[in-house]
Order: structure tokens, then C-alpha cells, then sequence
């Protein structure tokens, strides 16, 4: 393997790929393709392992798990859909969207806000305001390899440091309080949404009234609010 | 002497509600709020106010001045 170098859409799937797979890592997935396959890896060469030759290789180490779960791996590793697996990301320069708000969600599967923050697939960036959203960066909450961090959860939060919020579907305890630490609000979602669910939820907030801690990050000044809560408290 | 919470950076999370010795953050219309007439600081009670520190945001609940 060592000095094959990956296509970044096959590393993606088979990124994917492994998250399909109980107990199997994308670098334990790699290490039964690279039986599979001859070397150089190719997107066709992987597309074309028959499910016999998968579930065999590198010493049965998939031999466990169930035929339905392999076919659905290989198929993602084939991608026989036409489409990409991540949506392409648009650029964004401050003043594009005004009074929007940059938020992360976390995501296994770039469709729904189904991941945990601190071994999803993938933080899906976006910038949001009342009327338009747009996905701006895809980022990993991977420690890149060979890298020392203090703490792996405030490295994963400094990298979305720029986002207001984070949308998961679960992060412990210890790790939301490094996030709120560096002024990013952890928002754990009661049940998986999609990322357009999400994001539509978090418009129709902005377009409303939306608590004053979120108007702050829109850059909305809300004077009046503040004189009308006043009076009403005497 | 009392303290106050800052409503453009209270994010509602509650914390600091059942921690008050004299029962007086309540949920507002808005964010929570400390009741100026009640709070002590937590003097008498604890060495510091216990609302500041279980607060997660920096800076969100200062003393009242005058």
C-alpha cells in the first residue's frame, strides 16, 4: 500500500464504507481492500470486488458480519449512484449572507444530523440567515495522524471555532463544556433531523424573534427589546 | 448587593436556577433573571456566588452596581 496514493472520492467512500461495518475502522477496511484489489487502488478496481472475495479477505476478518451489511458496503464503495457522496461546498465571504450565523452540524452520512461530536464522519458547515443557507466547508472531527493534541474534543472544538453553533445528535458531558468554552453553543438534537430540517428549524428562529444570545451573533442590536423588557419589569 | 444576569449572552440553559440559596433566579420572558430584592451574593451561604460558577458563559452574571 505505502506509497499508493487514494482518490479523494474513494478515500470518502471508503470512509463511509466503514462506518457501515460493526467494529471495523476505515484503516481495517483499508487493509482488506489492499487484499482484494492489486495494487494501485483504483475507484474501478474496488467497484468490481465480488462479495465472496470481501467477506474472505485478510483472514475473514469481515466474516462475521451479516451478507445484507457487506453488499451494502460494497455498494457505496462502487457508488453506483451517479452523484457524489458530499455535496459540493459554495464560497462565502463576510457580507454575502448578511446578519447570518455560521453553525456546524454533526453528520455520519452528510444527509441527516446523526452524528456524535466526537467521532462523526463528517461537521457539515454551514452559513445560515433568515432566508438562505450555504454550505460553506466540510470538515473531520479526525485527529489528523501523527498529531499530539492535549485534549482530542477541544482540538475537534477549535477547529469549528468560527461556528456559533454545533448541531449533534449526541456529545458527552466533559466535551460540551469545552465547546461552550470557546463560545460555541452545543445544541444535541431529541431525535435525528436532517440537515435541511435543521437548518429550516434554525431560519424560522432568525426570522422571528430569535433569544437575544443568537441575535448578538446575527449582529442585530435589539435596543427596543431591551427598553420593552424594562418597562415591563417597572 | 445583588447580581444581575446579562440577557444578551444568557443562553437559557437553567443551570444556575436550583443552585440559588435564596430561590431568586426565575425563568423570565426572555432569559433568566435574579431577583435584586433577594440575592445576596450567596453571602452567608458560600464563599462565592454559586450561580457564577456553574454558569457556562464567561462573564454572564456581574454584580448590580449601585
Amino acid at each position: 500500500m505505502a506509497a499508493n496514493v487514494l482518490s479523494r472520492e474513494l478515500a470518502l467512500r471508503i470512509a463511509l464504507a466503514a462506518r457501515t461495518l460493526p467494529d471495523v475502522d476505515s484503516k481495517g477496511l483499508l487493509a482488506v481492500l489492499s487484499e482484494c484489489v492489486d495494487a494501485p487502488m483504483t475507484e474501478s478496481k474496488v467497484a468490481s470486488i465480488a462479495l465472496e472475495t470481501f467477506r474472505k479477505a485478510n483472514g475473514g476478518a469481515l466474516a462475521h458480519v451479516d451478507s445484507g451489511i457487506l453488499q451494502q458496503a460494497l455498494k457505496i464503495l462502487s457508488n453506483n449512484a451517479p452523484d457524489k457522496v458530499l455535496p459540493d461546498t459554495q464560497a462565502y465571504q463576510d457580507g454575502d449572507l448578511p446578519n447570518s450565523v455560521r453553525i456546524a452540524c454533526a453528520s455520519d452520512d452528510a444527509i441527516n444530523v446523526n452524528g456524535h461530536f466526537g467521532n462523526c464522519a463528517w461537521f457539515m458547515v454551514y452559513q445560515v440567515n433568515a432566508e438562505a443557507a450555504r454550505l460553506i466547508d466540510i470538515r473531520t472531527a479526525d485527529i489528523p495522524e501523527g498529531l499530539v493534541v492535549d485534549d482530542k474534543n477541544v482540538y475537534r472544538a477549535e477547529q469549528l471555532q468560527d461556528c456559533k453553533v454545533v448541531y449533534v445528535a449526541s456529545v458527552g458531558g466533559p466535551a460540551a463544556a469545552k465547546i461552550v468554552r470557546l463560545g460555541i453553543h452545543p445544541m444535541r438534537l431529541e431525535a435525528i433531523a436532517s440537515l435541511a430540517d435543521v437548518i429550516g428549524q434554525l431560519q424560522g428562529v432568525m426570522a422571528g424573534s430569535p433569544p437575544p444570545w443568537l441575535a448578538k451573533a446575527m449582529g442585530i442590536e435589539a435596543p427596543d427589546r431591551f427598553k420593552f423588557e424594562r418597562e415591563a419589569m417597572g | 448587593m445583588a447580581l444581575y444576569i446579562v440577557e444578551a449572552d444568557c443562553i437559557s440553559c437553567g443551570d444556575c436556577e436550583p443552585v440559588c440559596p435564596t430561590q431568586s433566579i426565575t425563568e423570565g420572558a426572555i432569559v433568566f433573571k435574579i431577583d435584586k430584592r433577594t440575592c445576596t451574593e450567596c453571602e452567608g451561604d458560600f464563599d462565592v456566588p454559586q450561580c457564577v460558577k456553574v454558569c457556562p458563559i464567561d462573564n454572564c452574571i456581574l454584580p448590580l452596581e449601585a
